[in-house]
């Protein structure tokens, strides 16, 4: 559906990005970052910590200056504009509830600030308080609240100013396993509900997979990948994402080139095993290193006459619906493989092994993706 | 356990020894205000025939009535109030604003004159009070309220208190605000001033208790004794303290006038001890 | 949050407005007090030194004569006996004001009812103003009636004329102003005992350690940096003695107990010779100093090695 569909810019109520760097000092916190977000799509930024999608956020939200770029809402420019202007809201990680504010005075606060009248106030917040059932704790404040509680009223507290971009800078973090992911659903439920551009910051690949439209990873200060959730998992445009993305990690091996056949590149792993690549021999540049990269899932157990290779299982952990195999191989590569649960292996046995070509990508020395086509 | 058990034997032994000096500290401690109480509670005349009826009825509170009855104290009492009510409302003013300027607002010269305002914590009121007291001469200061309420307001330490204070809240509260379209005045009355309210009570409580019993400012400044603070006010009545056969009186004086304090103390006790446990740490 | 951006942030941060706007208000912010900062201390400060170069008496008259009131000083035996005076009472009021504050400290560290009772005790006598307290130990000491003559004479022994004893009235002050200020140096060390972490003593305990093996090897480390502050605190305070010695015995028998402050205020206030107490302020000021700084800077030394 919308999946793909509304990513293109132009749009009402859109979010453009153009060239966006900052440095604090000599640090450069963002390098030259390039983004259009839609007018209702759901936009999650992974990466690591410190990879600047934090910064990205808040120089969105006006709470940092950027040195050179352009920052567009609606097709207008903001970035020369305050916070308080740009027709954000956002939902910090600590939540930020003013702490000697009840719960409404808390909701109606940036409403007051701009001066809207008492009657309209009042009836946003009992709008608003109804949408997420925190129409009983309106006259409680913030210490008062459960941790979940307070999640719903920093929503709230953003839902009530009518933003055209909302922004979530890691709003989950500060829940338990169990409220996170109900939390999730419910964050899913509300885009579903208002239909807003909004951006969610996180480290948690999990929460990019479920929420996001489109998932922007980011590492070191850059964009390594823009694209949907499958895309980012299928077809990881980059050594980092395909590592980044994918519980247990993508496995990487280097290898070198073999037979080539047409549109089909072979590769040898340092065992002598011949792997069939999607990559083709054009693709593919005439220098450097290459690495293979195999998911744990497309990594197969086989008697041991039955495998390309074979190989010695080091360790099995045991998951209750799955199986990790840490494997290594003759030539030193040392890899896992997924299993069904009911693995029969035990460490110390020697397996065959066998991969799934369709699934394979090869990387070339800076990490790029030569397996994609287009 | 059966090791331990002597050595827990000779920790009591301990124990009472130290037990001993506690008692023995305390009573040194209590007995001069009790001795205080005591003696106001005695007719002048039976001190003057022998203190030691101080330990024995009969009690009058003769003392207090005639204080109540006809007393400069109360002028004191009212100039007392009126100088630290103003001195320490006026350092919360001052510090809050300025403490939240150092905290959070980036300006010219604010990293040179925070370490100004550190040297200004190191020197002692002596080295001023001459220069000082010549200036206020000049502006004919002396003998006002704003002769005795003004140097109070110079102190740094308000400033650094709350200028820590401000720099622990979370900044992620201004920027919620912020992005709530808040002013930067704003920010600072709406949220962080109500934020702040446990360090001003800290520092109201510590501004009110040493301006109350300040002591030479006053003496030099307020030499009409009409403008007497309560301090100085009991100083100049205990001068001719050797001849007076007021004594009792004398006492009751000094109970009345510690009272406003100690209530101020016992109300407040909590945010001094949370005030000494910031600057133990 | 992300590290880097979290490292990065206290001192480089820039919000949407780091420009012209926030220098503008951050000035205003810190202009109200900053006036009065300058010209209630930082301007006497200066003046104070300036004046101490002049010969300036209370009508203005003033004439600059160099270094020459602190020459005069220091051939004034009075003033000589004032500073002796005062180093003899912060030796009589430092050292015994921290180990007492110390000792209740230990003492009363714990929930019992007594414990807080007497913590209240402790620090009653400190909010009390320096004229109040004189009041009270002049009505203890004075050997017509007092409290310890009352004792004495009931033991058969005569009283003591402690204030008009040349001997005696520095100590008396001293022991009245420990009885004053012990509050807050029991305070801070309590505040400090409080911080120290509780499994170190159950790890202490474990390793079967006693409880004055516990106090030498775990509270006192624990809270040395405590004791610098209340040391430094009691030597500043106690170096300006003033109050006390002015009311009890004006400085007297014979300027036996003339601290540096009291003469300071009777050549300035009294005999109105304002740049030579102008002097005398500050060679106090100085004093004050090297001691704060000999404190500060040989706990530094010691904590290094």
């Amino acid at each position: 559906m919308r999946r793909c569909g509304t990513t293109a810019g132009g749009g009402v109520g859109n979010l453009a990005l153009r060239g966006v760097s900052k440095r604090f000092g000599s640090t450069v916190v963002l390098d030259d970052v390039s983004l259009e977000i839609g007018a209702d799509e759901f936009l999650v930024v992974l990466g690591p910590s410190g990879c600047g999608k934090s910064t990205l956020l808040r120089a969105i939200a006006g709470l940092e200056t950027i040195d050179a770029g352009e920052i567009e809402i609606d097709g207008a420019r903001v970035d020369h504009l305050p916070p308080g202007k740009r027709g954000v809201a956002m939902v910090f990680q600590g939540y930020a509830l003013y702490p000697h504010m009840t719960v409404r005075g808390n909701i109606a606060f940036g409403l007051k600030n701009i001066g809207t009248e008492r009657a309209e106030i009042d009836r946003r917040i009992a709008a608003v308080a109804r949408m997420l059932e925190i129409e009983h704790l309106l006259q409680r404040l913030p210490a008062e609240l459960s941790g979940g509680q307070r999640q719903r009223v920093a929503i709230g507290r953003a839902i009530v100013k009518d933003p055209k971009v909302f922004m979530f800078d890691e709003p989950l973090s500060n829940l338990d396993a169990a409220l996170r992911s109900r939390t999730r659903q419910e964050i899913a439920n509300l885009h579903r509900r208002i239909r807003k551009a909004m951006i969610f910051v996180t480290h948690d690949q999990t929460e990019a997979m479920t929420l996001a439209d489109r998932i922007v990873v980011m590492n070191q200060q850059r964009i390594e990948q823009v694209g949907t959730p499958l895309q980012v998992y299928r077809e990881p445009a980059t050594i980092f994402v395909a590592t980044f993305i994918g519980s247990p990690a993508m496995n990487i091996l280097p290898v070198t080139r073999a037979a080539g056949s047409g549109t089909l590149q072979w590769v040898r792993l340092a065992d002598g095993t011949q792997i069939e690549t999607t990559a083709s021999e054009a693709s593919l540049p005439g220098q450097g290193a290459l690495r293979l990269g195999l998911r744990p899932e497309s990594v197969r157990l086989c008697g041991l006459g039955d495998g390309q290779t074979k190989a010695l299982v080091d360790f099995v952990e045991f998951l209750g619906d799955k199986t990790h195999v840490l494997l290594s191989l003759a030539g030193g590569d040392r890899l896992v493989a997924l299993d069904g649960a009911s693995c029969p292996v035990h460490a110390g046995e020697s397996v065959g092994v066998l991969f799934d070509r369709a699934a394979t990508h090869l990387f070339d020395a800076e990490g790029r993706n030569r397996g994609l086509t287009g | 356990m059966t090791l331990r058990a002597p050595s827990a034997g000779a920790g009591a032994g301990r124990n009472w020894a130290l037990l001993a000096l506690l008692a023995l500290a305390s009573l040194a401690m209590a007995a001069p205000l009790l001795w205080t109480l005591l003696l106001s509670l005695k007719s002048n005349g039976d001190l003057l025939r022998s203190t030691r009826s101080a330990f024995s009825p009969p009690y009058t509170l003769q003392n207090y009535s005639d204080i109540l009855g006809h007393s400069a104290v109360f002028g004191w009492l009212l100039n007392s109030t009126i100088v630290s009510l103003a001195v320490t409302l006026g350092v919360l003013a001052l510090s809050s604003l300025a403490g939240y300027g150092f905290a959070r607002l980036r300006f010219p010269g604010r990293a040179v004159l925070f370490i100004v305002l550190l040297f200004g914590l190191a020197i002692p009121e002596q080295s001023v009070i001459i220069a000082r007291h010549q200036m206020f001469s000049a502006l004919n200061l002396h003998n006002t309220y704003r002769g005795l309420i003004l140097p109070g307001l110079a102190a740094p330490f308000g400033v650094f208190l709350m200028t820590q204070y401000f720099r622990a809240t979370p900044r992620e509260l201004e920027e919620a605000a912020t992005l709530d379209g808040a002013s930067r005045f704003k920010i600072f009355w709406r949220i962080l001033l109500p934020l702040s309210l446990p360090a001003q009570a800290t520092l109201g409580i510590f501004t009110f208790l040493s301006t109350w019993n300040d002591y030479w400012w006053p003496l030099i400044s307020a030499t009409d004794s009409d403008m007497y603070t309560l301090t100085v006010g009991v100083a100049s009545s205990q001068m001719n303290f050797a001849q007076t056969n007021g004594l009792g009186y004398l006492m009751a004086q000094a109970v009345f006038a510690s009272a406003p304090i100690l209530i101020v103390y016992v109300i407040f006790q909590r945010y001094i001890v949370a005030g000494v446990s910031r600057a133990a740490t | 949050m992300d590290s880097c951006e979290q490292t990065a942030a206290p001192s480089t941060r820039r919000t949407w407005a780091a420009s012209k706007s926030e220098a503008r208000s951050g000035l205003l912010f810190v202009a109200p007090y900053l006036i009065v900062f300058a010209v209630l201390l930082i301007y006497p400060l200066f003046s104070g030194i300036w004046l101490s170069l002049h010969k300036a008496d209370l009508f203005g008259g003033s004439q600059f004569i160099g270094a020459q009131n602190y020459a005069r000083l220091f051939r004034d035996p009075v003033f000589l006996t004032a500073v002796s005076n005062t180093l003899y009472f912060v030796l009589l009021t430092v050292p015994p004001l921290t180990l007492i504050g110390l000792g209740l400290a230990l003492a009363l560290n714990n929930r019992s009812r007594w414990s807080a009772l007497l913590r209240g005790l402790f620090f009653s006598s400190s909010v009390l103003s320096v004229t109040i307290v004189t009041l009270i130990w002049r009505m203890v000491l004075i050997p017509d009636g007092g409290l310890i003559a009352n004792l004495l004479t009931s033991i058969g022994r005569s009283p003591v004329a402690f204030l008009s004893d040349a001997h005696l009235a520095l100590p008396a002050i001293a022991f009245t102003t420990i009885w004053w200020c012990i509050g807050l140096p029991m305070m801070l060390f309590l505040a400090a005992l409080q911080q120290v972490p509780r499994d170190l003593y159950e790890a202490a305990r474990l390793d079967n350690a006693g409880r004055w093996r516990m106090l030498a090897s775990i509270t006192l480390p624990s809270i040395r940096h405590t004791a610098l502050v209340v040391v430094v605190i009691e030597l500043i305070l106690q170096f300006q003695l003033f109050g006390q010695a002015q009311i009890m015995t004006l400085g007297g028998p014979n300027n036996a107990s003339l601290p540096m402050v009291l003469f300071i205020y009777q050549v300035g206030f009294q005999r109105w010779d304002i740049g030579y107490a102008a002097a005398a302020s500050e060679i106090l000021f100085g004093m004050i100093l090297i001691a704060a700084m000999t404190q500060y800077f040989a706990a530094r030394g010691r904590e290094s090695r």
